[in-house]
């Protein structure tokens, strides 16, 4: 019977439906995918008015082996998620090609709904799962017009009943998202690839993080248990810098420390902390962001030679964790020698100018503190620019080229500038790249962090203080600290550059703001339900409802919900169909023939309803509306078909 | 190994007539429906097993959530397939006599009931098939072709009514065994001898008589008046049906008797016999027939050709038990 012809509104309907499940991954996959859908779809079209035949078996063949050589050719090669996926695509475009009997239309279907779960892999965000649960409502809708009577025309009815069907599993759907148990990967699966990710990278040249200036991506969003520190203290802390290496500053990697300098020394702090949580957007890197000092609780949260946080895998999908920070912590109070000497470390011969500039400053100081207060106070009195647009440098001496010509840099440039000048003077210091600020969400006590909210800035170390944080920038331009990167740039043009239609660019107006915000607060909501609930999570909320868990308990659970979940649904569709008892008419007419009793009518159930009509309007005036209701329910009692 | 499966098969069509006894009408209720996966709600199943893999490796919750709600609904449409065919009752109302050969023209009556409609409900016959939508309340006819083979009483096999309504994931079915059943006449054919003389007064068996009836009038139909012989122009003007009643002299006696062709076999006797009925009739003359147990005195008319096609049909076959209706 599936091999029936597919009938035409039922496969125009799947075109439909494979070109919205398409649209959310456009934003990743190549142009050239979405041209391999509507030719595809404009083919079959072509062929339903008998213009063209089908593809012959070679050409689908040939059109196949294309596609998937355009996949190679657009991504590299076939491994990693976001080929994998493009395969997926333009295998199911293709499939319009082929689809002749009843059969590859569910085909068609199954396809579509895969593609709508591999959208998750990249996204789940509220504006996802809503296009999702409409793309479903279409594709159940497709599978009811598969299964119409040959020749019925679309009408309302089949999707209203796609909307009934989905909507009374969506109770049976909860239990079992809640209660089915989470268990690790079963195997090893392709991960992304990152293509089209923006964040900050491991590797820091001046340029990096300005570019990062012109996107208004959200890169994490926190939730703080009590008040919201200060903008000027949130200083997000991602990775440590201190190897500088053919002009550029990375990270020392832990396999790199000799075995003695593996332990890490136990901060000193004290107080109570600074209690939140993360919602982190996918980076495909392996560190986190917290203001230091932070420890984490959240299983799989590590911690750094450097005190920051990591995880082990690359975080490929939203990630959350939960942070205690104590701003007074003192950090790494002793420093070894090996540690000194690596952090003072420069190559031989370059910045000349700076070598000397430093060595005269260093002679009129005593102390670090006031090398450090007097660099800074040449930043502020020389005529240096906070710019997103800085003069491009590309030469070895880079900090004397900007240190004493173009003098127009960004938070890196000073940075990078900053940690040369101490480590010349004999300070052990190293760039700290991250976040800093974030706009605060009144209406749920959150702070969201975007892209261009990217900061660089040093740290040095001071004897009896440990690692502090020293921030150049703030000193050339302290509206960027205070107010954010948008105050600061006031008169440029590079801000947002990249995010033409952000919602971000209208938080000048009032009402579109409380907006906005309203809708980051409920996006908080959904972020930190869908992506905390995990098998702890789930343990929790059981442990809290049901007390201790054992697995037979458990089974007992899910089919006692299971018949508990059943039972409503048996008892609606019981009631649906129940065949004994009247007809809508017949109810209607009993209930009228009940007031008619009331109102004096003798006549005894055995009567016509005929004759009930004509002694109602022997007693009863015709503008009496019960005469004419009952006239009216006379009229469809004889008007129903005789069964 | 054949021997197991006929003892099975046997043993299969045993429970089935003991759960789906035949009946002139059928309630489709709860005990009689049955309801299994099709082969795309196992395709179906396969993709959930697929999405629920890639939910767990790549540990994604929105994932488990489609892939949970999909699941769902295939329970949803376990009771709505269900549902689809709940209270549908299927009425045998009539099924034609045929000759050999042709096909019968059977005609059922599907009733939905009162408060769901029932929409593409599959008729399932191993020759003919339809798909019908019945509306809530309401109540549709359906004719189906079945073709007949021998002469006698022809049962359809069992009626499959199924129907994978709303999703195609899941279809069910029952087994209807209609009290139905179509006359198969004698086919037809021309005696190839004459019949020899016998008892009977006109021995000629078909003499040539091809004189033109002379009209004498017209009268109200009675119920059994020929169809022929009904003033239709006079109907079509809208006035009441009027039968043309010809000059009796044209009638003749006609006698179709067994023992005309003696030593010939049975089925070709009565096809023999068939074609002569059916002549007599086509001219409107008095026929009767003797069989070896049964006499059908001289008559005309449609009760006349009926009472003796069906006689002819039935000759020397046990008959079945009495039709249920009228």
């Amino acid at each position: 019977m599936t091999s029936a012809a597919i009938a035409r509104p039922a496969l125009a309907w799947i075109v439909l439906c494979q070109i919205i499940v398409v649209l959310p991954h456009l934003t990743r996959v190549p142009w050239w995918i979405l041209t391999v859908y509507v030719g595809a779809a404009f083919w079959r079209f072509q062929v339903l008015r008998s213009r063209v035949e089908l593809p012959a078996r070679s050409i689908r063949f040939l059109l196949g082996v294309g596609g998937a050589a355009a996949i190679v050719m657009s991504y590299g090669s076939f491994i990693g998620l976001e080929p994998m996926v493009g395969l997926l695509l333009v295998a199911s475009a293709l499939k319009v090609l082929e689809a002749v009997r009843l059969k590859d239309g569910y085909v068609l279907v199954c396809l579509s709904f895969f593609v709508c779960t591999t959208e998750f892999l990249f996204s789940q965000s509220l504006p996802v799962m809503l296009y999702s649960v409409f793309a479903s409502v279409m594709l159940v809708t497709a599978l009811i017009l598969l299964n119409q009577r040959p020749g019925t025309r679309m009408t309302p009815q089949a999707p209203w009943l796609a909307v009934r069907m989905l909507a009374l599993a969506v109770p049976m759907m909860v239990v079992l998202f809640v209660l089915f148990p989470r268990i690790g990967p079963l195997w090893s699966v392709p991960s992304k690839t990152g293509q089209g990710t923006t964040g900050m990278s491991d590797v820091l040249r001046p340029g990096e993080v300005s570019k990062l200036g012109r996107s208004a991506d959200v890169a994490f969003r926190v939730r703080f248990d009590g008040d919201i520190p200060p903008r000027s203290q949130m200083y997000w802390r991602g990775m440590v810098l201190n190897r500088f290496d053919d002009g550029a500053w990375r990270t020392l990697d832990w396999r790199d420390h000799p075995a003695s300098e593996r332990r890490l020394q136990v901060p000193e702090f004290s107080g109570s902390p600074l209690s939140y949580q993360v919602i982190m957007e996918p980076t495909l890197q392996r560190w986190l962001y917290a203001l230091p000092y932070a420890e984490s609780e959240t299983t799989g949260v590590l911690e750094a030679w450097d005190y920051r946080l990591m995880v082990l895998n690359p975080i490929e999908s939203q990630f959350g964790y939960r942070v205690n920070s104590w701003s007074n912590a003192v950090i790494e109070p002793v420093l070894s020698a090996w540690r000194q000497q690596f952090e003072l470390a420069l190559p031989e011969g370059l910045n000349p100018r700076t070598r000397l500039f430093m060595r005269e400053l260093v002679k009129t100081q005593s102390s670090p503190e006031s090398i450090i207060a007097e660099v800074l106070r040449f930043f502020r009195t020389q005529p240096f620019y906070y710019t997103l647009t800085p003069s491009v440098i590309d030469e070895p001496d880079f900090v004397d080229r900007f240190v004493f010509e173009s003098r127009r840099g960004f938070c890196e440039h000073y940075a990078y500038a900053f940690v040369v000048m101490m480590r010349m003077a004999g300070i052990p210091a190293r760039i700290v790249g991250g976040y800093q600020g974030g706009e605060t969400n009144p209406l749920n006590n959150t702070v969201v962090v975007r892209q261009f909210d990217a900061h660089a800035w040093a740290e040095v170390w001071l004897s009896g203080r440990g690692w502090t944080r020293v921030d150049p920038t703030a000193a050339v331009s302290p509206a960027r600290v205070e107010l954010g990167l948008e105050a600061a740039l006031s008169e440029e043009e590079g801000f947002l550059a990249d995010s033409p239609l952000s919602a971000y660019r209208f938080r000048g107006i009032g009402a579109l703001n409380w907006l906005r915000l309203r809708y980051d607060a409920l996006a908080w909501q959904w972020q930190s339900f869908i992506v905390g609930f995990n098998s702890a999570e789930q343990l929790d909320l059981l442990k809290n409802w049901f007390g201790e868990i054992k697995v037979s308990w458990f089974v007992a659970v899910l089919l006692g919900s299971w018949v508990l979940v059943l039972a409503p649904l048996t008892w609606f569709m019981a009631r649906q169909r129940r065949p004994a008892g009247l007809l809508a008419s017949e109810r209607d007419f009993v209930r009228l023939r009940r007031r008619l009793q009331q109102r004096g009518l003798t006549l005894d159930s055995a009567s016509t309803p005929n004759q009930w009509l004509e002694q109602a309007r022997v007693v009863l005036p015709s503008t009496d509306p019960l005469l004419q209701a009952l006239e009216r329910s006379v009229n469809d009692l004889y008007r129903t078909p005789a069964q | 190994m054949s021997s197991i499966r006929a003892w099975w098969q046997a043993r299969y069509q045993q429970w089935l007539r003991r759960r789906l006894p035949p009946a002139r009408s059928i309630l489709l209720e709860q005990r009689r429906l049955f309801i299994f996966p099709s082969r795309m709600g196992f395709l179906f199943m396969a993709m959930l097993l697929l999405m629920l893999v890639t939910a767990i490796n790549y540990q994604n919750n929105l994932s488990y959530a489609l892939t949970f709600w999909l699941a769902m609904l295939f329970i949803v449409a376990v009771h709505f397939t269900h549902g689809n065919l709940m209270g549908l009752t299927v009425t045998a109302v009539s099924a034609s006599s045929v000759f050999p050969g042709q096909q019968t023209e059977i005609q059922l009556r599907l009733t939905g009931s009162p408060r769901r409609g029932h929409s593409a409900v599959r008729l399932v016959w191993p020759a003919s098939e339809t798909i019908v939508d019945v509306p809530a309340g309401s109540s549709q006819t359906v004719t189906l072709f079945l073709p007949t083979e021998r002469r006698g009483w022809y049962v359809p096999p069992r009626l499959k009514i199924e129907s994978t309504y709303p999703l195609g994931l899941l279809r069910c079915w029952t087994f209807a065994q209609l009290d139905l059943r179509a006359l198969v006449w004698p086919r037809p054919l021309v005696p190839e001898v004459m019949a020899v003389a016998s008892a009977s007064d006109n021995a000629g068996g078909f003499s040539d008589v091809t004189g033109v009836d002379d009209l004498a009038g017209f009268r109200d139909y009675r119920p059994g008046d020929p169809l022929r012989h009904i003033d239709w122009r006079a109907y079509a003007r809208e006035q009441e049906l009027q039968t043309l009643v010809f000059s009796a002299p044209t009638r003749e006696n006609h006698w179709l008797d067994w023992e005309d062709y003696p030593d010939t076999p049975t089925e070709q006797r009565l096809s023999w016999l068939c074609w002569r009925a059916l002549q007599h009739d086509s001219r409107g003359d008095d026929y009767g027939l003797r069989l070896p147990q049964l006499d059908i005195a001289l008559a005309s008319g449609d009760r006349q050709r009926e009472q003796i096609l069906r006689a002819l049909a039935l000759h020397g076959l046990a008959d079945l038990p009495p039709e249920t209706s009228a």
